[in-house]
């Protein structure tokens, strides 16, 4: 782009010699005009419209009444006196810290596993992107089935294998949270795989072959070319991981549905549970009390995708 | 009548002024070419009278009706992008009719005028293929060509050959010349390159940091440049310059470098004691014995080209370019005189840099 | 030797990684050829595999699957209206931001990634209330307009990814030729976003079709329904056919999943270079 560079010009203006005069009258300095571009301005203002109305409607006035609606004090003190409230934070807590690094790691692994060219492991990382791909409600149901204690395909073989019963899996707290974490990650874990393999992929074949070339072993190669090209990437991904997370209701739901006696619910689910109570403030109020948990991860994403 | 005019043009982006006050006229049927370092603005003067860039102030004229208020595709002009712009999903037939689709016009003119482009550059068996599928000099052809399609007033070029390699730009050199003179539409070229703008240009505006160095046709400013910019940017290679002391005494004049050594000059031009640049282009030092009007010299280098020889010489504390026809048989190290006559002699002012004319 | 050890050292990964991925699948699938005394045997193989659970479902013979027909069109609907117009409203938004620069762009822009990153479950009682408010409780429409909000975001992000890697100067060039915006848009701009238009509209109704949570909040109707939603219903009783469950739920996820890797292509490359990018 031509941008003049600044400082006095050494040489003066230098009319041409052979100046003609020669058109009619013509409007002297003339400012350049907003008019001429108004019908381009105005056509993008039209076709950012529909989504603009779809924002202001479904978001904006929703999130408004659901502030509106979570404006009692009342509200925060009848959450604070709920030890399910408690329970759940706590929950949340545990989710957010074991699930998503358990996950992400193994998203690291595997995508190490799946840059591999060989027929069978390309075949499986096809079949890989299955949880990710199906719908949350037949798999988490058909996991829940398969933890039953009774007739659940897990206990069956725990059976079969050391001729005792499994444990009830969704009968306990702790069980049931851990299992809940599994699900997740059992959902999660491809996409996350995927955007791994793309971030080695992105690293040139040439520092490998030079690191080879150099004696470096497989475990250096990862510590000083794989990890430093990706450790960014990473860290991205865990934050938007982490809000994924927050706002993981099916993952709970479907498996335990907050049981058992609402010991794992999450705060993603929470909310859901005081709708279904009719107390919509409380609702409301949990959902707010979930926001110092969200907030500062989206303004980090926000800070670091729109320049 | 497709003439040009700039009057009074402006432009600043957010505070910084790139343009200062640029009048000049094209008239009907001109090949004018903006020239100038990177930079300087021709690029966005161009894209001003193309629309595409608003006015800060001043008036654009198209054959005498002011078109700031006016729409590009209202000017009735048509451009070549430096890197052709072609629309990947088109094949080249619907690229170069796109323009005539868009205003809707019947079938048949569309692919009359087409099949006439394609002739012209011969583009014909390329006419159902898509852009990736052609080479560099190909795409610059169906540019042209969605250019010509148009008959537009005006053509313009905003560097059309910067992404090509050297022989093709050569040889689209004269392509673009040749199309000129055959379809006679008048034309605005911009380019960096002041051997495309020498050997294409009817007339050439040499432009630097936002103003007008000069105008004048192609010999008119390799003969006459009218400051130290024009001088040093026109020719190739670039006219040797060298800084001294203006001398004049009973009606012989020289000057005087602090190196000591005498330049020959003519009479009539300066004061004496005036600080000016001494130019001299490298053609114009002729190997000569000892006579007036010389300087002495120490080759450096030598570089024979074939028909000609370019040396690199000492004269005083400067080194300087010489091009001489044939092979003289020099090596490095050797002593010799070079004439100057003092007609060839370019000189100006120290300070602002402006032709010192008698 | 060594390629053995290889090949081994990469099996350990392998088998374990498949029978993780596919284990929760495979039972559906088991439960769904069971009869209802072999799906609860736990064996892992049925003795007498049956298409009978199949029959059943298509034809509707048990009172909790007596619209089964009509909800898959309920969901196959809405899923192909979400896609539809998410395309629309985000290809126009994007185009608007991306190529004619339209001012307040950049705010629209980010409105749209705020909307995209905090989670889907926190809008959704508000939504819910929102929508009570509207009057668009147990209408379709409310699914469907909801979807649309949280589809639309990353639809926009996308685009505007794509769209600027298009060069400005096919928009300077195709101006000169004489195009008003809307040429622009139709000519111009959606042919060559074509692959990624693909993508999103896939990616939307995927998520359409997949969604539970406002499905179940905003529909309540049994006739309304989507699929998921009376997917959901089989979970509130006693003693529900749970091997029926299984099959419809099969049917349910085998759209997605044929659709995913049909588009696969497209899917890879659209969603992720986002990502890498961040």
């Amino acid at each position: 782009m031509d941008t003049g560079r600044r400082g006095r010009p050494v040489f003066r203006v230098f009319k041409a010699p052979v100046s003609t005069a020669v058109l009619p009258h013509i409007d002297a300095v003339h400012p350049g005009p907003r008019r001429r571009l108004s019908s381009w301005q105005s056509w993008g203002l039209v076709l950012l419209a529909p989504y603009v109305v779809v924002f202001a409607v479904f978001v904006v006035y929703p999130v408004g009444y659901g502030l509106w609606l979570a404006r009692h004090p009342a509200s925060y003190v009848a959450l604070a006196d709920d030890p399910v409230f408690a329970g759940s934070v706590a929950n949340t807590l545990l989710f957010l810290i074991v699930a998503i690094n358990f996950k992400m790691i193994f998203a690291l692994l595997l995508s190490g596993f799946f840059v591999n060219t060989r027929a069978w492991i390309k075949w499986l990382s096809v079949l890989f992107i299955l949880p990710w791909a199906v719908p949350s409600i037949p798999t988490i149901l058909s996991i829940r089935f398969m933890l039953n204690p009774e007739w659940g395909v897990i206990n069956q073989v725990i059976f079969r294998l050391t001729a005792e019963d499994g444990p009830n899996w969704l009968n306990d707290r702790w069980l049931a949270l851990a299992m809940a974490m599994l699900v997740h990650v059992w959902k999660s874990l491809p996409f996350w795989t995927m955007i791994m393999i793309a971030g080695r992929l992105a690293i040139p074949r040439e520092l490998y072959e030079a690191a080879g070339v150099d004696g470096a072993s497989r475990f250096q190669q990862f510590r000083f070319i794989t990890w430093p090209s990706m450790r960014t990437l990473y860290l991205t991904s865990t934050i938007l991981s982490m809000i994924w997370t927050l706002g993981d209701f099916n993952s709970v739901y479907l498996l335990t549905g907050g049981g058992p006696a609402d010991l794992t619910h999450v705060l993603a689910t929470l909310g859901i549970r005081y709708l279904r109570l009719d107390q919509v403030d409380l609702a409301m109020a949990t959902i707010v009390c979930a926001m110092p948990l969200v907030l500062p991860l989206v303004y980090f994403m926000m800070k670091r995708l729109s320049r | 009548m497709a003439s040009v005019s700039f009057q009074n043009i402006e432009k600043a982006f957010g505070a910084t002024k790139v343009i200062h006050g640029i009048s000049f006229d094209i008239r009907d049927g001109e090949f004018m070419v903006l020239v100038g370092p990177s930079g300087c603005g021709k690029s966005t003067l161009l894209r001003m009278l193309a629309g595409l860039e608003e006015i800060s102030a001043g008036t654009i004229a198209i054959d005498g009706r002011a078109v700031n208020d006016v729409d590009s595709k209202d000017r009735d002009i048509a451009m070549v992008f430096q890197s052709y712009a072609l629309y990947p999903h088109m094949s080249v037939r619907d690229n170069m009719g796109f323009s005539l689709r868009l205003r809707k016009a019947p079938k048949p003119e569309i692919d009359a005028r087409v099949a006439r482009a394609a002739q012209i550059l011969n583009l014909e068996p390329y006419l159902e293929r898509y852009p990736r599928e052609l080479s560099g000099g190909q795409r610059q052809r169906v540019a042209m060509g969605r250019a010509i399609v148009r008959d537009p007033k005006v053509f313009l070029f905003d560097e059309p050959l910067s992404n090509l390699d050297a022989k093709l730009r050569v040889q689209m050199r004269s392509e673009i010349k040749a199309l000129h003179q055959r379809l006679k539409t008048t034309t605005v070229y911009v380019t960096h390159d002041q051997i495309e703008a020498m050997t294409m240009a009817d007339r050439i505006v040499v432009m630097h940091d936002g103003i007008v160095e000069q105008i004048g046709t192609p010999l008119e400013l390799y003969d006459r440049p009218e400051n130290l910019f024009v001088a040093q940017f026109i020719g190739s290679p670039a006219m040797n310059i060298v800084q001294g002391t203006l001398r004049r005494t009973n009606g012989t004049a020289h000057v005087e470098t602090p190196d000591g050594i005498r330049w020959p000059l003519g009479p009539g031009v300066g004061a004496d004691g005036q600080p000016v640049s001494y130019g001299v282009r490298p053609d114009h030092l002729e190997l000569a014995a000892n006579q007036p009007h010389t300087v002495p010299a120490e080759v450096v280098v030598v570089e024979p080209t074939g028909s000609e020889t370019e040396l690199v010489v000492r004269i005083g504390d400067a080194q300087m370019i010489v091009e001489t026809h044939g092979r003289p048989k020099l090596a490095p190290g050797d002593r010799v005189t070079f004439l100057v006559e003092p007609g060839n002699v370019h000189l100006f002012d120290q300070q602002t840099g402006q032709r010192l004319s008698a | 030797m060594k390629k053995l050890v290889t090949e081994a050292k990469l099996l350990l990964i392998g088998i374990p990684v498949a029978i993780w991925t596919l284990l929760p699948i495979y039972n559906l699938f088991i439960f769904s050829i069971s009869t209802k005394s072999e799906a609860f045997s736990g064996k892992l193989w049925p003795d007498h595999p049956t298409l009978r659970n199949f029959e059943i479902v298509f034809r509707e013979e048990h009172h909790f699957l007596g619209f089964f027909w009509r909800q898959l069109g309920n969901s196959l609907v809405i899923a192909i209206a979400v896609g539809v117009l998410t395309l629309l409203v985000a290809t126009t938004a994007a185009f608007a931001i991306s190529r004619l620069k339209v001012r307040g762009g950049r705010v629209v822009l980010n409105c749209a990634l705020l909307t995209y990153f905090i989670p889907a479950a926190f809008l959704a009682v508000p939504m819910y209330k929102a929508m009570g408010t509207y009057g668009l409780l147990n209408n379709q429409w409310s699914l469907i307009l909801a979807m649309i909000t949280i589809a639309s975001p990353y639809a926009i992000w996308v685009l505007k990814q794509a769209s600027d890697k298009l060069p400005f100067e096919l928009d300077e060039a195709a101006r000169i030729d004489g195009a008003s915006p809307l040429q622009l848009f139709r000519l111009v701009y959606v042919p060559l976003m074509a692959p990624s238009l693909v993508a999103v509209g896939v990616y939307a109704l995927l998520l359409a079709w997949n969604e539970y949570l406002y499905a179940f909040l905003l529909l309540s109707n049994e006739r309304d329904v989507t699929l998921a939603v009376a997917l959901g219903l089989f979970l509130s009783a006693d003693d529900s056919p749970w091997e029926l469950l299984m099959t419809t739920g099969l049917l349910y996820a085998l759209p997605p999943a044929a659709i995913y890797y049909v588009f696969k292509r497209y899917m890879q490359s659209g969603l992720t270079a986002g990502a890498v990018k961040a």
